[in-house]
């Protein structure tokens, strides 16, 4: 099943270079149990979590909405009602998942081999790796290779900066948890896969807190006033240390996506509004 | 995307003696001083390579100021194989280009690898952590990971645009080797090939506190006669620069191509 579905993903991604992804996955071992095991294992009372998530984290295949089996980081169940822009934005996209995707006919901006970001970037089920240096956070994506720093050393978030794709982050720590605020985003790539906006006005913030020496847990939280009527706080998703893994190099070639999208995706695509995806 | 777009300008007229600019936050990179040639410190140089780097201008191919890592003058003559690749290139600079009619894959926005993405003048990083030596590169937001925890090198790599990269100390010198590319990248912008039996060699020193000698050694018996060893290169710290955000979008860069990139350039049938 797994393998199965990674396959799928990657036939999905329309992307032959999917591949190492497979490769990097030596040890797949991921509990259906985890959510509890990782609490009945979470530090005893008055003790303190560990500030240190560095490592190579999966996150788990289970998760609260079924339907999007593992890219429930951002949760489409929980997503607050969209303003009239949003609204357009949502209307207007040919999501990736979802029961308005149609096979064949998505769009979506990692589709052209357009960068990603997040939060995006974060929910698709793909191995990512946390390196803490002082005064900075990076996190690498082995999805497109994408690298992102997110800044430790007490700056604030700039007033006006230029959209990116990646946005701006800055991090701190409350207590346990280590708390990223991202902004200045451009608005070139979705929330999610289902086509949720993210404007140039989105605020994110993760929050990550080490529940046990084998478990991240992650919350995303995405402010966006122009696209949602308030906040869209997705419960925590877990995701599990995996000591024997090292990123694999995957690009998104234009190259090889062209290739493949004429002889394998579009042909293979169905046209009738069915998912793309199997109900679960 | 601005800053992607003059790079491209640049990398089109032949010309990047402005492209610096976007993560820059001090004034114009001066010729190195002599003095940094001298070691500062007879003790060994520092084993610490971190920090935000970018090239001196100066190099010793006019035509192609700070672009000389890999130094096309000293390139050793090319193989039947190698020759045949080299001349069906449309390369983006020297003597075989033609203005309006260049390729190179990072015009079409494919990833970059070394040694390309190590010549051009563009800022990048160093960071160490333990059992890795890490790269960042401003150009394509490219980061490469080097191993220094003792692993040799994989006997049978999987072709890939970075490569699969080993580093190790001699002395005060940070010795990189790579192998594993893909065959889908030149190692310059004249269209000298990189195959999947290449073999880079970097060797990079840290003359003083603000310079870092970079050489580059290509070996390829497919391609070239001989080791194309480049003479070395200096660089710069940059204490007050952070690596900006660029990254390659194709729509961007096909509007950018059709409007400016394409009508600047001689007429096709100038070739």
């Amino acid at each position: 099943m797994r393998s199965w579905w990674w396959i799928f993903f990657c036939l999905l991604t329309g992307t032959m270079i999917c591949s190492p992804a497979l490769f990097a996955q030596k040890t797949q071992t991921q509990g259906e149990k985890a959510s509890a095991e990782a609490k009945a294992e979470a530090v005893p009372a008055g003790g303190h979590l560990s500030h240190d998530l560095s490592g190579v984290w999966m996150q788990y295949d289970d998760g609260t909405a079924p339907g999007f089996a593992r890219m429930n980081g951002v949760d489409d169940r929980t997503r607050p009602p969209l303003t009239p822009w949003g609204q357009e934005q949502y209307d207007k996209a040919r999501p990736l998942m979802g029961p308005r995707a149609v096979g064949g006919q998505e769009d979506s901006a990692a589709l052209h081999c357009d960068p990603s970001g997040p939060p995006q970037l974060l929910i698709l089920p793909n191995p990512w790796e946390i390196v803490q240096i002082p005064g900075r956070t990076f996190m690498f994506f082995e999805e497109y290779h994408i690298w992102r720093t997110i800044w430790t050393d007490g700056r604030p978030l700039p007033k006006d900066t230029d959209p990116t794709w990646l946005g701006y982050s800055v991090g701190h720590w409350e207590g346990d948890t280590f708390i990223v605020d991202t902004v200045g985003f451009n608005d070139k790539v979705w929330a999610d896969l289902s086509g949720n906006p993210r404007s140039e006005q989105a605020h994110l913030i993760e929050k990550y807190r080490r529940l046990n020496h084998d478990t991240l847990e992650q919350q995303i939280i995405i402010d966006d006033p122009k696209s949602y009527t308030r906040e869209w706080v997705s419960p925590p998703k877990l995701h599990k240390l995996e000591p024997g893994w090292e990123i694999a190099e995957w690009f998104c070639a234009p190259s090889d996506w062209q290739e493949y999208d004429k002889d394998v995706r579009k042909p293979s695509g169905k046209t009738g509004g069915e998912p793309t995806l199997p109900a679960q | 995307m601005k800053l992607a777009l003059t790079v491209m300008a640049l990398l089109a007229s032949g010309c990047l003696l402005a492209s610096d600019g976007f993560a820059q936050a001090s004034p114009p990179i001066d010729k190195p001083s002599a003095g940094a040639k001298n070691q500062e410190n007879a003790q060994g140089l520092s084993h610490d390579l971190s920090g935000v780097w970018m090239q001196y201008r100066d190099g010793d191919v006019p035509g192609t100021p700070g672009m000389n890592g890999v130094n096309e003058h000293f390139r050793p003559p090319l193989t039947p194989w190698g020759e045949d690749q080299f001349k069906n290139a449309h390369a983006l600079q020297g003597n075989a280009a033609i203005a309006g009619k260049e390729d190179n894959s990072a015009l079409r926005c494919e990833p970059s690898g070394p040694p390309q993405v190590l010549i051009l003048p563009n800022p990048w990083e160093i960071v160490q952590i333990p059992g890795r030596v890490l790269m960042f590169f401003e150009e394509q937001h490219i980061w490469r990971e080097i191993w220094t925890d003792g692993r040799p090198l994989p006997k049978d790599p999987d072709p890939s645009w970075l490569g699969y990269s080993v580093g190790h100390w001699e002395g005060d010198t940070f010795i990189v080797e790579t192998a594993g590319f893909n065959d889908k990248e030149w190692v310059d912008l004249y269209g000298n090939p990189r195959t999947s039996t290449t073999r880079l060699i970097e060797k990079y020193r840290r003359l003083n506190h603000d310079t870092l000698e970079q050489q580059i050694i290509i070996e390829d018996p497919r391609v070239y006669t001989k080791p194309w060893v480049s003479p070395p290169k200096l660089h710069k710290l940059e204490p007050g620069w952070e690596l900006a955000e660029w990254f390659c979008v194709l729509d961007e860069n096909n509007d950018y191509d059709k409007v400016v990139r394409k009508p600047a350039g001689i007429a096709p049938d100038s070739k």
